[in-house]
């Protein structure tokens, strides 16, 4: 029990962040544009979790940082349904999902 | 009465959501500009004369920005905008019932051109500058796609042309008004004219203050007006836009330059216009003479009346620079008298376009043969734009050259005069060119305006310049109380 | 009321444009009875002889700025609605046998319905802004009557070169009235009477001598415009192109005169400044001989008449110039008689012999049109001064004002007599006497009554016209002294020579025996004006279109087109299409920004 209290803000922050990284990383790096669609996602959630934690450790509580979670997560899932589809398009229309094929939109 | 303000604007909203829903495009959009006509000639009747005040005053707080700006979409009319939106519905309506009934893609010009007439009569019924300017964009937008999209020669061209210039423009005059609202004091801060004027008369800006807000309104208001040598987009744009489209962008659109300088140079920058009147003069000048001979050289009729419009603009300018009641009241007579007469003779343009196959001078003659109609009114609106007396144009030149001689150094009116002979040239030369004369062989065979509904467009904007121009006190008694207050009398 | 005066073609003329056009004869009628109500209403304001002030409404009312449309029916404006009406009346008459087969008759009456509601209201104008408003539509109708047959090119270049030289007239006249008005504070004719007869001079004027002659010289233009005066004097020929009733009635008898009565009007402000009066009395002199001169050698009948009528109006002008404003209008009246009677005389002659016009081609008309040709001889006597005509009566007016005043204007006048007398017999002796010198004349008849009776009518004015007249216009009283009656035998002689001379030469010739080309090409001014004037601005105009277009239009507008496309050009290579990199961009600069933020920024949290 002890322990688990000692879990602090900055450790939940610091979660987020190696998470933050991790997608940030991952859409820096991938090819498949769908790993990056799935790093992104993890960038999202991120961001959701430094703000539940903020929520539950400030002095007074809010549900402010919730309510922006979910908030999030709704647009997230839509996100993904439009995202998904576009990435379905994408593919019949080219036969990859390799980002370094798909460079027709320079100018 | 103040529904019926609010009405007037939703009018053309709702019709381009009916249009896009699957109404008949045209039916609609001219019942809806009818109805506006009508609508805002009833408020006339029930306008209050004699007041410099706003009337049927309504405004919705909602959609004010919150507390970093104070601005409130607010409408209201005195007289000055009174004029303007009769302006704006009778040239609506004339242009939207001579759009050809053969039109591509209906559905998309009417809404296009609906949005152009509600964000003309937003523009000249808002109280609050901000929207003013917005809703002049919101005017301006379609006007590029149109021009683009369903113009005729060099349309291409023309519409990057004005889209530049007039963005260029649009630039400028919101950075004059930023300054201007930034200039007033931190806690009177306002984009309401009414509250504005409250906060300075009690305390005017500094005049060094007041000299660079009035340059940059005068730069950002002059493009939109086509102030010599910001003017190439004007003439290039109006020929290559479809008639409709002309007869609203010079005759309504253009306005709104006009109207801003009236609504805020005037009253509020007093130093500022006394500071830069010479500059202010060249330029006017460059535009009635040097435009005006350049006019004389056009050898296609909708660059003639392109630059002629961008000439006339020259005596606008003239008047408000005068800073005087009659100058000031000649402007707006000349504002109308303008309005119509270019809407007129823009819609003439279109027609003899779409009969005879070209405008150009060279191709044309003798049409008064054939369309002995379209050749009378061409003849009116003609001599309207040369200033004949009977017809609204003179009235306002009339009141501008007894300002202008009373203001400034004498050399100054008679090049402005001059302007009178230059304009008598061109307008004589294209009647001459297209309606007298013998009848090109190569001219193909094409009718008069034979129906009372094809005509009643045309018949409508001349009548509304003989009666101006025999009675122009119709317009001065409307004016007068406007003018006053705004020279602080 | 009074108002019916001006009304009644103002209505005519509304009433078939917009409703009758289609029934011609109706609209004949309306337009002929609409004069002769002007006509009779001016009767009635000249009998009450200046009592009536008509009633009057403000057209502006602005502060420093008050114009009225307003009538004012003292005697000069009585006696011109007088000749305004009643020439025109008759000349509506005669244009229905003119026109009678024309398919736009009813436009062509709707035009001078149109014409004599301007012509009226600019005598009738109680102040300057008033009369600039008729005198402008006054030169709109000319320029639709002259270009009534708009078919014809040469009618259209003639109607355009009219109202373009007109509008040069009006823009002096324009200018002078704006002086006025910032002189005196008023443009109403009474008031500046007034203000003119109280002796002192308004502040502006006192102080800037040469200001008010620039006013003077600002009227004056307007009136060279209006009456054809050297060197506006281009457009009258021209304006023949029109019918010739157009031509008695506007180019003859009113219109051109309306430069003369503005003169008179205002001629308590030219009075102001010796100047003035000097030029307007030299250039009415000038355009007098200049204009006779050209006669000499003309070939066409209207010309003939035209470039007479410019002599005529240069001798009224001239009066007006030596102060005889009075000799001015007498002339004014019993011209309008004569040469209307002349140009309905000629109108005659070209309706029977189907449009021709070269006098060359006439000949022995004296017995197949007797009614033509003997009141086409009166008006030719009482034009070249014969005496007891009225002519005669109102040119010696002038000159012997002439006399009085200026030596040298007087010898100019007298000799343009000698010139008129010669040039007018030339003309009816080849067109009238002796044997038909083409087969055009083989069919010419009699025209009908409806064409004769206004010539007779026109005849017996242009005799006893000087009767009507008032006595103090008559220079008969003043003949005693100053001169009258060396002026008087002078003139008569003039009229002698002129007459044998122009008998003698063209008598029996068959073809123009004399040559100079010099008047036959009218001085080439119209050469000089193209060459100058109408090559110089079009020049003009095209070098600065050039400039608009390609310096204004193309540095400006596609300068900055050019320099868009450029950066538009270099930051195109940072477009790749490759997503890592452009993320990697976008990371690297979230980056800094948040560096920023916490750096820079920290302390303003």
């Amino acid at each position: 029990m002890e322990a688990f209290t000692q879990i602090t803000l900055n450790h939940y922050l610091a979660l987020s962040g190696i998470l933050f990284m991790i997608g940030m990383i991952g859409v820096m790096m991938r090819r498949n544009i769908i790993v990056i669609y799935m790093s992104l996602e993890l960038m999202l959630n991120a961001a959701n979790l430094a703000l539940v934690s903020f929520s539950r450790f400030s002095a007074v509580p809010k549900l402010d940082g919730h309510i922006m979670v979910f908030l999030i997560i709704t647009v997230a899932a839509a996100e993904v349904a439009v995202g998904l589809a576009l990435i379905v398009a994408l593919y019949r229309l080219k036969q990859t999902t390799n980002t370094g094929d798909l460079t027709s939109l320079k100018f | 009465m103040s529904e019926l303000l609010i009405v007037i604007l939703i009018a053309p909203v709702l019709a381009c959501l009916g249009i896009a829903a699957g109404l008949p495009a045209k039916k609609t959009a001219l019942m809806t500009v009818l109805f506006n006509l009508v609508a805002s000639l009833l408020l006339a009747f029930k306008f209050q004369i004699g007041s410099a005040g706003y009337q049927f005053v309504s405004s919705i707080p909602a959609m004010s920005l919150g507390n970093y700006f104070n601005t409130n979409l607010k409408f209201g009319v005195d007289g000055l905008s009174l004029l303007l939106l009769l302006l704006t519905t009778v040239v609506s309506a004339a242009a939207v019932a001579v759009v050809p009934n053969d039109i591509k893609r209906p559905r998309e010009f009417f809404i296009l051109l609906l949005l152009v007439v509600s964000g003309a009569l937003g523009a000249f019924l808002s109280i609050d500058l901000f929207f003013l300017y917005i809703f002049h964009e919101i005017a301006l937008i379609p006007t590029f796609i149109l021009v683009g999209v369903w113009g005729n020669q060099d349309r291409k061209f023309a519409a990057i042309q004005m889209t530049i210039y007039l963005t260029l423009g649009s630039m400028v005059l919101l950075a004059g008004l930023l300054g201007f609202y930034f200039a007033m004091p931190e806690n009177v801060r306002s984009f309401d004219l009414e509250e504005i004027r409250v906060a300075l008369t009690a305390s005017p800006l500094a005049a060094s203050v007041q000299g660079w807000i009035y340059l940059l309104l005068l730069g950002g208001f002059g493009i939109l007006a086509s102030l010599c040598p910001f003017h190439t987009w004007a003439p290039a744009g109006d020929a290559a836009a479809p008639a409709p489209v002309a007869m609203l962008h010079a005759g309504v659109l253009k306005k709104v330059g006009i109207y801003g300088l009236l609504r805020l140079a005037v009253p509020f920058l007093h130093a500022g216009v006394h500071q830069y009147v010479d500059l202010f003069l060249i330029l006017i000048l460059l535009n009635v003479i040097y435009i005006g001979v350049v006019t004389i050289w056009q050898k296609e009729l909708g660059f003639m009346l392109g630059y002629s419009s961008v000439m006339h603009m020259g005596m606008l300018f003239l008047g408000i620079a005068s800073m005087s009641v009659l100058g000031l009241t000649g402007t707006v007579i000349l504002m109308l008298a303008h309005g119509f007469d270019i809407a007129l003779l823009f819609a003439l343009n279109g027609e003899i376009r779409r009969r005879a196959g070209s405008t150009h001078f060279a191709d044309l003659g003798g049409l008064a043969q054939r369309m002995p109609k379209l050749a009378f009114l061409f003849v009116i609106g003609g001599l309207a734009s040369l200033g004949m007396p009977g017809l609204a144009n003179f009235a306002g030149e009339i009141h501008v050259f007894f300002a202008a001689w009373k203001a400034f150094p004498w050399w100054v009116t008679v090049l402005a005069v001059w302007g009178i002979v230059i304009s008598a040239i061109y307008i004589l030369r294209a009647v001459r060119n297209i309606f007298f004369g013998d009848v090109p062989s190569t001219l193909p065979q094409s009718e008069d305006l034979v129906k009372w509904s094809q005509r009643w467009p045309f018949v409508m904007l001349a009548l509304a310049l003989i009666v101006i121009g025999f009675y122009p006190r119709i317009l001065t008694v409307f004016v007068q109380p406007v003018v006053n207050s705004l020279l602080g009398l | 009321m009074n108002w019916v005066v001006l009304l009644a073609p103002l209505i005519s003329a509304v009433l078939i444009t917009l409703v009758l056009h289609p029934m011609k004869k109706l609209s004949v009628l309306v337009s002929i009875l609409a004069c002769a109500v002007s006509f009779l209403a001016s009767l009635c304001l000249f009998y009450n002889n200046g009592a009536m002030h008509l009633s009057s409404i403000d057209w502006l009312d602005l502060p420093g700025l008050k114009v009225q449309i307003g009538g004012m029916a003292d005697h000069l404006a009585c006696l011109m609605l007088l000749v305004v009406s009643g020439v025109g009346l008759c000349i509506h008459i005669f244009a229905y046998g003119y026109m009678k087969e024309d398919p736009g008759l009813s436009r062509f009456f709707a035009k001078l319905s149109l014409f004599m509601f301007s012509m009226l209201g600019i005598v009738l104008a109680n102040n300057l802004v008033m009369m600039f408003i008729f005198w402008e539509l006054v030169g709109l109708s000319s320029y639709l009557l002259i270009g009534f047959w708009f078919q014809r090119p040469s009618a259209a270049e003639a109607a355009k070169k009219a109202f373009i030289v007109n509008r040069l007239g009006d823009f002096g006249f324009l200018l002078g009235i704006l002086g006025v008005w910032l002189a005196w504070g008023t443009v109403d004719f009474k008031e500046l009477s007034q203000q003119v007869a109280s002796g002192h001079l308004p502040a502006l004027l006192a102080n800037n001598p040469f200001a008010v002659t620039l006013i003077g010289i600002g009227l004056f233009m307007g009136c060279v415009g209006k009456s054809a005066q050297f060197p506006l004097h281009v457009w009258l020929p021209d304006a023949m192109e029109g019918p010739t009733p157009v031509s008695a009635l506007i180019h003859a008898a009113t219109m051109v005169a309306a430069g003369v009565y503005m003169l008179c009007r205002v001629f308590f402000i030219l009075e102001l400044s010796h100047q003035v009066l000097q030029v307007i009395a030299s250039l009415g002199a000038l355009t007098a001989i200049f204009a006779a001169l050209i006669a000499t050698q003309q070939n066409d009948i209207k010309r003939i008449l035209a470039y007479s009528t410019l002599s005529q109006l240069g001798y009224m002008v001239m009066a007006v110039g030596l102060g005889a404003t009075q000799a001015a209008m007498f002339h004014l009246s019993t011209h309008a008689f004569f040469k209307a009677l002349l140009f309905l005389g000629a109108g005659s002659v070209i309706h029977s012999l189907h449009h021709e016009q070269d006098i060359w081609k006439m000949g022995g008309l004296w017995k197949k049109m007797p009614v033509t040709a003997w009141t086409f001889l009166i008006g030719t006597l009482a034009l070249t001064g014969c005496p007891l005509l009225s002519g005669f009566f109102s040119k010696d007016a002038i000159l012997l004002a002439a006399f009085q005043h200026n030596k040298l204007v007087f010898s100019v006048g007298i000799i343009t007599a000698g010139l008129t007398a010669y040039y007018m017999f030339r003309l009816f002796a080849v067109a009238f006497l002796g044997k038909p010198r083409s087969h055009a004349v083989d069919h010419a008849h009699e025209s009908p009554l409806v064409m004769t009776a206004p010539l007779t009518i026109l005849a017996a004015l242009s005799v006893f016209g000087a009767l009507f007249g008032q006595e103090e216009y008559l220079g008969l009283e003043h003949a005693n002294h100053g001169g009258g009656w060396i002026v008087m035998g002078l003139s008569v002689c003039m009229f002698v020579l002129g007459i044998s001379g122009g008998l003698l030469l063209y008598l029996k010739s068959r073809e123009e025996p004399i040559h100079i080309s010099l008047f036959a090409n009218k001085f080439y001014s119209d050469e000089l004006y193209e060459a100058i004037f109408v090559n110089g601005q079009q020049l003009l105009a095209r070098l600065l279109d050039w400039v608009d277009r390609w310096i204004v239009g193309g540095f400006l507008v596609r300068g900055s087109a050019v320099l868009s496309t450029i950066t538009g050009e270099v930051l195109r290579l940072l477009q790749g299409g490759n997503l890592s990199a452009y993320v990697m961009v976008f990371i690297v600069g979230v980056v800094f920004l948040c560096y920023w933020v916490l750096v820079y920024l920290k302390p303003l949290f």
